[in-house]
C-alpha cells in the first residue's frame, strides 16, 4: 500500500480544495492580513497605520512606523464609518502587505534594473521584456484574489475594492466578502450570529447559509479602541496621574517602588516625532495594559450592581509596569474600563468623550440584530454565536457576554462559540477566507477579469451577495 | 599473507591434513546453533554451560520498505485549467502532475501538443461542477399573467422582481425578505425622477402627483406577502399545467400546501414564537421549575409503580408458585419466620450495597430498626445500628431519656444484648410453660390451671411475661420439693415399716418422740446424714423454710413479688406452717431486705434454734434435690 505523503496528491474527493494559489486580504483598523489561500495563518500582518512625511511619501510596516522619526505623521486610512476613506494609502498599503511579504516585488524592466547591464545579455533580456511589457506595473497577475469587507460597506467602497483589484494590480479574479461570514466558516458554521469586537467598531452579523442578514448588521464604535479611550481617562483622572510614556522615549529606567514616579532618562531628538506618533506608540503600550490587566466584569450583574464592585475590589489587583519603570497595582479600575462595552452608563466620561449610546453596547446589539431576523431563524442564529476580534481576548469577556445573552434571551439555548487560540480569534476572518478561496466550489464564484470589462464594477453588487 | 598452512605450522598442527577444517566447518554449520549477534550474544555467554531456561530469540528488526526509487522525481506543474460551469471560461491555474505523456485529448489538440510545450494544455476540471445548482421555477408567460395572476397589491414588475429574487437565494425565505428592496428601489427611483422633475420645472411634478397610481405602496412587504404571493402564482401555474385530476399524490399534496397557505395564521405563529423567545427569565424558571417537577412527580410514581410491584408480587408469589406455597408452611414456628426474616435481610443489605447505599425515602426496606422497636434506637433511620447497643453509651443520641415513670408507661425496656431477629412475647409465654419432659409439662400446666391462670394470656407484655416467668419457675420448684418430699415420705413409710417389722410393737404416738430425738440427734450430727432424718414433721418444716428462702435466694425482685409466690407456692403448706413461716419472715426482715439471699449463712450461725437447723438440712437437701434435675437437664 502507499503510504501518503508529502508528494503524493490528496485522493479525489477527500476535501473539496483546490487550491489556485489565491491571495487573502483582510484589512482591518489595527492589522491588515495577507497571505495565501488554504494556509492556517496570514502570512503577513502589517499595521494599518502608516507613516507619512511631508514629502508626501509612504511609510508601511512595522519598523517603519515605530521609528521615531521626526515630522512623520501616522496615520490610519479608515474612515471613522468604518469604511475605507484614504483609498491611495489604502491601496499601496495593501499592495506593499502582499508584495512584501507573499508575491514578492514584481520584477522591473529588465534592462533598467542594473542586472542586465551587461551588453552582451542584451539579446535575453529583450525576450523577457517582450513577454511581461504589460505586466510590469501589475504586481499580482497570477493570483485570485479573495479581499474581506465590513458588513456595512457602501456600494461605491465594494466597487472601489473590485477596481483597485483589476485596474491596479491586474488581478485575473477578484471576489469580495464580508468578515462575518468568513469568521463564521472559519468556525465551521454556515448560520450564526458574529460577534466581532475589533479596533475601530463591534459588530454583529447575522448570517444565514453564508449570507449576511443585511437588515441585522449591527455596529457601534463601542472597541478596542474605545477601551483604550477608558484607559487613558483612567490614567488621567488618577491622583496623581499616571504617566504613559511610550517605549521610544525611554533610554533607561531605574526599579521604582509601586505608586513611585518614574526614576528614568529620557531620549531626545532634533526632531521630536509627531503626536500622532506619539499616540499611535501609546497604543502599544495600552494594548498590553488590555492584554495584561483589564479583565471585564464576569457577571453575574452589571459591575455597577449592588456590591459586585465591592466584590471587585477585594480581589486581588494586578501590576503593571510602564516603559519608564513606573508601575502600580490596578485593582477594581481594571474592570471599569471594559464596563463601557456592556453597560453604557458605566463608561468614563469627559467633555472630549460623551456618554455612549445605550444602543452601542454589546447586548443591545446583539439584541437588535436579532430583531431584524425572521423569528423562525432567531433559536438557529442563537445557537451559534460566534465570536471574534482581538478585543475579545479580554480576560472573562465571554464570562460576561454569556451572562449577559443569557439575561436577554432565557429561553433559547444560547451557545458562545470562542476558538480557543489567539490567532483564530484574531483572524477568524482571514482563516474563513482561506479556506473558502481553497475550496473547488469556489471556482465558479470568482468574478474573472473578462466579466468585469464586460459588466464594470459594478458587477460586485450582483456577484458577492 | 598468512594460509591456511602457516597457521597450522605456528600452531604446531599436522600440516597437509585438509579434511578436518572442512570438517570443523560443517560441524560448525551443521550444529544449528545459530550465532547469536550483538548484545544478546553476550547475554548468552553469561549462562555459561547451561542452557538458558526460558529460549531467548533475537526479535528481527523490522525497517520500513525502502521507498521503491520509480524513475526520477514526478515534476510538478501549475496546471491552467477551466471549469465548465463558468460561462466566461476563467483560467485558473492549480498544481498537478507533469503528465509523462500527453493526455488523450483530440486527435487534432494532440498533434498540437507534441509540438508545443505541454503547460499549453489547458485541463477542463469539472470536479466540481456538481456543485453548481439552479434551483427549479415556475415560469409564467404575459398571457398567462394577465388571465391569471393578476393582484391589485402587486405589479407584474414587482412580481417579477420577486420571482427573480427568490431564484438568486433558492427559497430561501429569510434571505429573500432580508434582501427584498422594491419599496426602497421604487423610493430611489422616485426621489431621482422628482429631482429631475425640479431640475425641469414644476409643472410636470404636479401632473405626476395628480395621476392616480403614482403613489405605490411604500410599505415593506413582509414575509407572509411574498410567500402568500409566490405560492398563489405556483399554484394557479402548476394547476393551469396539471389539470387537478391528473396531478399523482406528491403533485397533489403540494399544490394542497401551496394553495392553502394562510399569510395570516403563519403571522401568528410567528408572533407566538416571538412572544415565546421573549419571555422574561422569572417565566422561563417557572416553566423550568414546574417541568422538573412533572417530572420528579412521574419519576416517582413510576418508582413507586415499581415498588407495589415487587411488594405484590412478593405477597402473590407463592400462590402462583405450588412448590413455594409447600415451602411456606415450614414457616410456621417463629424460629423458622426469624430465619426467613435474616435471609431477606441479607438480600437487602446486598441489594443496597449494590445500589450505592443510600435509602430513598419511600422505599420498601427492611432495616435492624424494623426490629428493634425501641424509640432510643429508632432515631436515625438511615443508618443501621448495632443490635446489641449499650444503653449507656448509644451511638447517636436518643431522641430524649425518658423518666422511669414513662419508660414503664412505654413499656420500654433496655437489653445488654439483643438477640437478632424476632420473637413474639406469646411465644416466649408458650415456651415457659413447657419443660423437659412432657410429664413435667403436663403438671405445670395443671398447677397453672388450678391457680387460675389462663392458657393464653391475653397482654403479654414484658413485665406480664416476667412476672409469668418467676411464677412458672416456683412452680416448678414446688413441683420439685413435691417429688421429693413424696419420695421421703415413701421412704419414711418404708422404714417405719421395717421398723415396726423388727420391733414388733410399734406405736403410732412414739413417732412424735422419735422424731425429736432424731431433731435433737441430727444437731449433734450435722447434716451430712440426710437418710437419718426420718422426721415428717421436721419435713415438712423444712420444706416451708426451704420454699421461702429459695425465693428470697433466687428472687431479687421486690418483696411484693416474693410475697405473691409465698402466697402462691405455700398453698399446700400453710396450715401446718404457720408459726414458722411468720419467723422466717421476721428473720428476713431483720437482714438486709436486697441481701436476703448472701446472708443466709450468716442468718444460720446466728439462729442456734431448731428451725435454723432444719434450715440448713433443707438447703443441703435441696441441694441434693436439684441435682437430680441437672442431671436431666444434661440428658
Ligand atoms: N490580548 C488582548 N487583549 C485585549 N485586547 C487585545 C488583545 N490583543 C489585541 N487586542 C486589541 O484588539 C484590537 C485589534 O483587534 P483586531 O485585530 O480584531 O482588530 P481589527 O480587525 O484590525 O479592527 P477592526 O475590526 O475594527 O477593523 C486592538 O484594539 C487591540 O488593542
Ligand atoms: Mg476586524
Amino acid at each position: 500500500m502507499n503510504i501518503p505523503n508529502s508528494s503524493t496528491a490528496p485522493t479525489a474527493g477527500e476535501y473539496a480544495g483546490d487550491e489556485v494559489s489565491a491571495i487573502v486580504l483582510d484589512p482591518g483598523y489595527s492589522t491588515t492580513r495577507a497571505g495565501f489561500a488554504g494556509e492556517d495563518v496570514p502570512k503577513s500582518v502589517c499595521p494599518s497605520f502608516y507613516g507619512q512625511s511631508d514629502s508626501d511619501s509612504y511609510l508601511f510596516g512595522e519598523n517603519a512606523i515605530h521609528s521615531p522619526v521626526g515630522n512623520l505623521n501616522t496615520k490610519n486610512y479608515w474612515g471613522s464609518d468604518g469604511i475605507v476613506e484614504d483609498w491611495d494609502a489604502a491601496t499601496k498599503l495593501w499592495e506593499y502587505s502582499i508584495t512584501s511579504r507573499l508575491t514578492g516585488a514584481r520584477a522591473g524592466d529588465p534592462a533598467k534594473n542594473g542586472l542586465n547591464d551587461d551588453p552582451r545579455a542584451n539579446g535575453e533580456s529583450m525576450d523577457v521584456e517582450m513577454e511581461g511589457v504589460e505586466n510590469n506595473e501589475k504586481p499580482m497577475e497570477d493570483s485570485p484574489l479573495l479581499v474581506t469587507e465590513p458588513g456595512w460597506n457602501s456600494a461605491k467602497a465594494r466597487e472601489k475594492y473590485i477596481e483597485i483589484a483589476m485596474e491596479d494590480w491586474g488581478v485575473p479574479a477578484f471576489f469580495l466578502q464580508k468578515t462575518g461570514v468568513l469568521a463564521a466558516f472559519a468556525s465551521g458554521k454556515a448560520s450564526g450570529i458574529i460577534i466581532d469586537v475589533g479596533a475601530s467598531h463591534t459588530s454583529v452579523t447575522p448570517v444565514l447559509d453564508g449570507m449576511v442578514l443585511r437588515k441585522g448588521v449591527q455596529k457601534s464604535p463601542l472597541a478596542g479602541n474605545f477601551v483604550s479611550q477608558q484607559i487613558r481617562q483612567t490614567f488621567k483622572t488618577a491622583s496623581p496621574e499616571i504617566p504613559l510614556t511610550p517605549h521610544y522615549l525611554v533610554k533607561s529606567k531605574t526599579q521604582v517602588d509601586a505608586g513611585a514616579p518614574a526614576n528614568a532618562t529620557y531620549k531626545t531628538f532634533p526632531v521630536a516625532p509627531s503626536a500622532s506618533f506619539r499616540l499611535n506608540e501609546e497604543e502599544r503600550v495600552l494594548t498590553e495594559f488590555k492584554e495584561s490587566v483589564v479583565e471585564v466584569w464576569p457577571g453575574p450583574g452589571r459591575f455597577t450592581n449592588g456590591t459586585n464592585e465591592e466584590i471587585a475590589k477585594s480581589a486581588p489587583g494586578r501590576p503593571f509596569e510602564m516603559p519608564d519603570g513606573w508601575n502600580n497595582i490596578f485593582g477594581s479600575e481594571r474592570f471599569r474600563v471594559a464596563e463601557g462595552l456592556f453597560d453604557a452608563s458605566a463608561a468614563l466620561t469627559s467633555e472630549a468623550n460623551p456618554r455612549p449610546k445605550d444602543e452601542w453596547t454589546i447586548p443591545r446589539l446583539v439584541q437588535a440584530a436579532v430583531q431584524h431576523v425572521d423569528a423562525d431563524q432567531r433559536p438557529l442564529l442563537l445557537a451559534n454565536i460566534v465570536v471574534t476580534g482581538g478585543s475579545t481576548l479580554l480576560h472573562k469577556f465571554n464570562d460576561r457576554l454569556n451572562f449577559e445573552i443569557n439575561a436577554i434571551y432565557p429561553s433559547t439555548r444560547n451557545k458562545l462559540i470562542a476558538p480557543g487560540s489567539v490567532v483564530e480569534r484574531k483572524y477568524a476572518a482571514w482563516i474563513g477566507g482561506s479556506i473558502l478561496a481553497s475550496l473547488g466550489s469556489f471556482h465558479q464564484l470568482w468574478i474573472s477579469r473578462k466579466e468585469y470589462e464586460e459588466h464594470g464594477a459594478s458587477i460586485v453588487e450582483k456577484r458577492c451577495r | 599473507m598468512a594460509s591456511n598452512r602457516d597457521v597450522r605450522d605456528m600452531l604446531g598442527l599436522p600440516v597437509g591434513e585438509v579434511a578436518p577444517p572442512t570438517a570443523n566447518k560443517k560441524s560448525k554449520k551443521g550444529g544449528g546453533t545459530k550465532r547469536i549477534q550483538g548484545v544478546a550474544r553476550e547475554v548468552a555467554a553469561l549462562y555459561g554451560e547451561r542452557p538458558p531456561p526460558v529460549a531467548v530469540y533475537e526479535e528481527k528488526k523490522t525497517y520500513r520498505a525502502k521507498r521503491q526509487s520509480t524513475g526520477p522525481a514526478k515534476k510538478w506543474i501549475q496546471q491552467p485549467f477551466t471549469n465548465p460551469a463558468r460561462p466566461d471560461g476563467l483560467v485558473l491555474k492549480h498544481w498537478r502532475r507533469k503528465p509523462t505523456t500527453a493526455p488523450p485529448v483530440q486527435e487534432g489538440e494532440d498533434a498540437a501538443m507534441q509540438d508545443s510545450e505541454p503547460t499549453d494544455y489547458l485541463e477542463s476540471c469539472a470536479d466540481y461542477v456538481k456543485y453548481n445548482i439552479t434551483v427549479d421555477m415556475p415560469d409564467f408567460t404575459d398571457e398567462e399573467y394577465d388571465a391569471h395572476l393578476r393582484n391589485n397589491d402587486w405589479s407584474r414588475e414587482e412580481t417579477v422582481y420577486l420571482f427573480g429574487i427568490v431564484k438568486d437565494y433558492s427559497y430561501r425565505w429569510a434571505v429573500i425578505w432580508d434582501r427584498y428592496e422594491w419599496q426602497a428601489l421604487k423610493r430611489r427611483e422616485r426621489a431621482l425622477a422628482e429631482a429631475a422633475q425640479q431640475g425641469n420645472g414644476d409643472t410636470d411634478s404636479n401632473a405626476l402627483a395628480a395621476l392616480p397610481f403614482a403613489t405605490p405602496r411604500d410599505k415593506e412587504r413582509s414575509l407572509e406577502e411574498m410567500k402568500a404571493r409566490f405560492y398563489d402564482i405556483s399554484a394557479k401555474l402548476m394547476k393551469l399545467r396539471i389539470p387537478e385530476v391528473q396531478m399523482d399524490a406528491d403533485q397533489y399534496s403540494l399544490y394542497e400546501t401551496l394553495s392553502k397557505f394562510d399569510p395570516v395564521m403563519e403571522r401568528n405563529r410567528k408572533m407566538l414564537a416571538t412572544a415565546l423567545m421573549n419571555r422574561n427569565m422569572d417565566e422561563v424558571k417557572e416553566e423550568e421549575f414546574l417541568l422538573t417537577e412533572l417530572q420528579r412527580i412521574n419519576m416517582a410514581a413510576v418508582r413507586l409503580d415499581a415498588e407495589r410491584e415487587e411488594l405484590r408480587s412478593r405477597l402473590d408469589a407463592p400462590q402462583a408458585n405450588t412448590s413455594t406455597a409447600a415451602g411456606l408452611q415450614s414457616f410456621t414456628s417463629s424460629t423458622a419466620l426469624q430465619a426467613l426474616f435474616q435471609q431477606l435481610f441479607q438480600q437487602d443489605r446486598s441489594k443496597k450495597r449494590s445500589s450505592g447505599g443510600s435509602n430513598a425515602p419511600g422505599r420498601l426496606s427492611l432495616s435492624a430498626n424494623d426490629m428493634i422497636n425501641t424509640p432510643s434506637n429508632s432515631t436515625s433511620a438511615n443508618r443501621r445500628t448495632s443490635m446489641a447497643l449499650p444503653p449507656s453509651a448509644p451511638s447517636q443520641t436518643p431522641v430524649k431519656t425518658l423518666s422511669p415513670h414513662q419508660e414503664h408507661r412505654f413499656a420500654v425496656s433496655t437489653h445488654d444484648r439483643l438477640t437478632s431477629g424476632i420473637t413474639f412475647g406469646s411465644d416466649k409465654l408458650l415456651k415457659m410453660r413447657q419443660a423437659k419432659s412432657n410429664v413435667q409439662t403436663q403438671k405445670i400446666a395443671s398447677a397453672l390451671q388450678e391457680l387460675g391462670v389462663p392458657e393464653i394470656i391475653p397482654i403479654p407484655t414484658s413485665k406480664v411475661a416476667d412476672v409469668f416467668e418467676q411464677l412458672v419457675a416456683k412452680v416448678g420448684r414446688l413441683l420439685d420439693v413435691r417429688k421429693v418430699k413424696e419420695k421421703e415420705m415413701g421412704e419414711c413409710r418404708v422404714l417405719s415399716r421395717m421398723k415396726a417389722a423388727r420391733d414388733g410393737t410399734a406405736g403410732v404416738k412414739q413417732e412424735g418422740d422419735a422424731s425429736g430425738e432424731n431433731n435433737g440427734k441430727k444437731q449433734g450430727e450435722g447434716q451430712d446424714t440426710p437418710m437419718g432424718d426420718s422426721n415428717e414433721d421436721g419435713a415438712g418444716e423444712d420444706d416451708d423454710a426451704e420454699g421461702e428462702d429459695d425465693t428470697g435466694a433466687q428472687n431479687t425482685p421486690a418483696n411484693a413479688d416474693r410475697d405473691d409466690a409465698e402466697a402462691d407456692g405455700g398453698d399446700e403448706d400453710r396450715a401446718e406452717s404457720r408459726p414458722q413461716d411468720v419467723d422466717a419472715d421476721a428473720d428476713a426482715d431483720a437482714d438486709d431486705v436486697d441481701a436476703e439471699g448472701e446472708d443466709e449463712s450468716a442468718a444460720q450461725t446466728s439462729r442456734a434454734t431448731s428451725q435454723g437447723a432444719g434450715h440448713k438440712r433443707s438447703a443441703s437437701e435441696l441441694s441434693d434435690g436439684s441435682q437430680p434435675s441437672e442431671k436431666r437437664a444434661r440428658k
